[in-house]
């Protein structure tokens, strides 16, 4: 049985993993295959893939454990190839982690890695965004008093929040546990054994482990969450369960990594961003290309200027808070979905003729999609059509995008410009 | 409100492909019993607010079906 003593890397329960990094660097420099896309279903894989791209300044896509075959393709990729991988047969020769933290910095430092994040765009298909370590490593602390840290992982390990924490876990040599797709109730367990100090998720996911604590968990010393707006009525129910923590809140994004943190809904512009960040009359925060990935998917005002889509309000010269979305991209459970992506697979299912995708508010997910569907008359099972459109979409689409309430109508309400009624 | 309940529970149930319930036990817990997720759960949290106008999450945080019926029954 090994302890943390042992210099535990990573921790995933449910798969019954644990490696320490000495068992990392020993997987580094035994690989013998590489891959350009990264689509694992064990995250371990992932990172260790992701780690050894760095090492090797290969670039890599990284591709979201939930996608389905359909969506894979509808970005424009052949199904096959992402799982294809060459032979990897020269030796790595590392020999302690300082070997890679040097690489790290070194590739930070020449620019001469990147990795492929894909997000929901505002066309109907994911858009892919390049990530240096710049980028991804910006806001990672280091030193001292981060060596002994234990963090919950507890993001999507392909999303930009999920690389933070991997990031700022690695590069300290902490521990990470794995807990993001444990059960709810052993999640809470879990912070418990293993000690966690640190740990970072979205609002949905504390909401969703908050029934199962029966007493407050002493150890957590930093909560922080990200991904979807600010809930202070969560935020006194997170003080109540992790007494000793500080809690925070983080503003970032696939496009740019983090850019601002608080510890409440007001986000403060630091110093050294202040030149990049601006707010327009309409209250829209613009984002300097300088801080962003590269994309072809980006559309820049005047040519410099990111428009986050993200309406905020000034407070003063260097504060805002977060208001509301601008454009159409909904927010599940901290994932961004694009409603026409989702309306055009709708419209495949037989039987569909017409499909309107929106959102309804609620306590758990923020935000729940909503289809209005016009059905073709030769249907005559009405009834039980939301059973048919979950399973036909739970095979081409993540969870998070598909719809849970089905609306039969006549007809769909269109805008006088044509548009899709959404609200 | 018992069987507007068990008929939105196995609404979910029947859709991921699981056995629906036949009848309603309160002690059920959404997630570790019923295997609910965060999506199930919203879903069935805005079904139940269209049907009865009751935010089942607003007063409290909810684990079991007999909260559920708690909440209704206000």
């Amino acid at each position: 049985m090994k302890s943390f003593k042992d210099d535990i890397f990573w921790v995933d329960p449910e798969r019954g993993i644990i490696k320490t990094y000495g068992e990392l660097i020993q997987d580094l420099n035994t690989k013998n295959q590489v891959r350009s896309y990264i689509l694992y279903n064990n995250p371990y894989e992932i990172f260790l893939e992701l780690i050894h791209s760095i090492l090797t300044k290969r670039k890599v896509e990284l591709l979201d454990m939930y996608f389905h075959k359909e969506e894979i393709e509808n970005m424009g990729l052949d199904y096959n190839s992402v799982y294809q991988f060459e032979v990897f047969n020269s030796f790595l020769g590392v020999s302690s982690f300082e070997d890679i933290m040097k690489s790290i910095f070194l590739a930070k430092e020449t620019n001469s890695w990147e990795v492929a994040i894909y997000t929901s765009g505002t066309t109907g298909r994911p858009k892919k965004v390049w990530q240096g370590l710049q980028n991804l490593i910006r806001n990672v602390r280091t030193g001292e008093k981060y060596k002994n840290n234990v963090w919950a992982f507890a993001y999507n390990p392909t999303h930009m929040a999920g690389l933070q924490v991997f990031f700022q876990a690695f590069l300290n040599r902490n521990p990470m546990i794995y807990v993001f797709e444990s059960e709810k109730q052993r999640v809470v367990e879990y912070l418990k054994v293993f000690r966690v100090t640190h740990i970072s998720a979205t609002p949905s996911f504390y909401r969703s482990i908050i029934p199962y604590f029966e007493v407050p968990n002493e150890n957590v010393e930093r909560v922080t969450c990200g991904g979807e707006k600010y809930d202070s009525a969560l935020e006194n129910e997170l003080k109540r369960l992790f007494p000793k923590a500080k809690l925070f809140n983080i503003y970032a994004s696939t496009e740019f990594g983090t850019l601002f943190s608080s510890n409440g809904e007001v986000f403060s512009i630091d110093e050294s961003i202040k030149d990049y960040v601006k707010i327009t009359e309409e209250g829209e925060l613009l984002v300097h290309k300088d801080l962003l990935g590269h994309s072809e998917d980006f559309i820049l005002e005047s040519g410099e200027w990111y428009k986050t889509g993200d309406i905020v309000e000034k407070i003063d010269e260097d504060k805002f808070r977060f208001v509301h979305r601008k454009n159409e991209l909904i927010n599940v459970g901290g994932y961004k979905v694009n409603p026409h992506e989702v309306e055009e697979e709708l419209k495949k299912i037989s039987g569909v003729l017409d499909a309107r995708v929106y959102s309804r508010t609620n306590r758990i997910t923020g935000n729940i999609l909503v289809a209005d569907i016009v059905l073709s008359e030769s249907i005559e099972d009405k009834q039980n059509f939301e059973r048919t459109v979950f399973q036909e979409l739970s095979k081409k689409l993540q969870e998070w995008k598909i719809p849970r309430i089905i609306n039969i109508v006549d007809k769909l309400d269109f805008t006088r410009t044509g548009k899709k009624v959404r609200n | 409100m018992e069987e507007l309940l068990l008929e939105l529970i196995n609404q979910i149930l029947l859709k991921k492909g699981k056995t629906p319930l036949s009848i309603l036990d309160k002690d059920l817990k959404l997630q570790s019993d019923l295997g609910f997720d965060s999506f199930d759960l919203a879903e069935l949290t805005v079904k139940l607010e269209d049907k009865t106008g009751i935010d089942i999450f607003e007063r409290r945080i909810i684990r079991t079906v007999g909260e559920i019926l708690e909440e209704l029954q206000r």
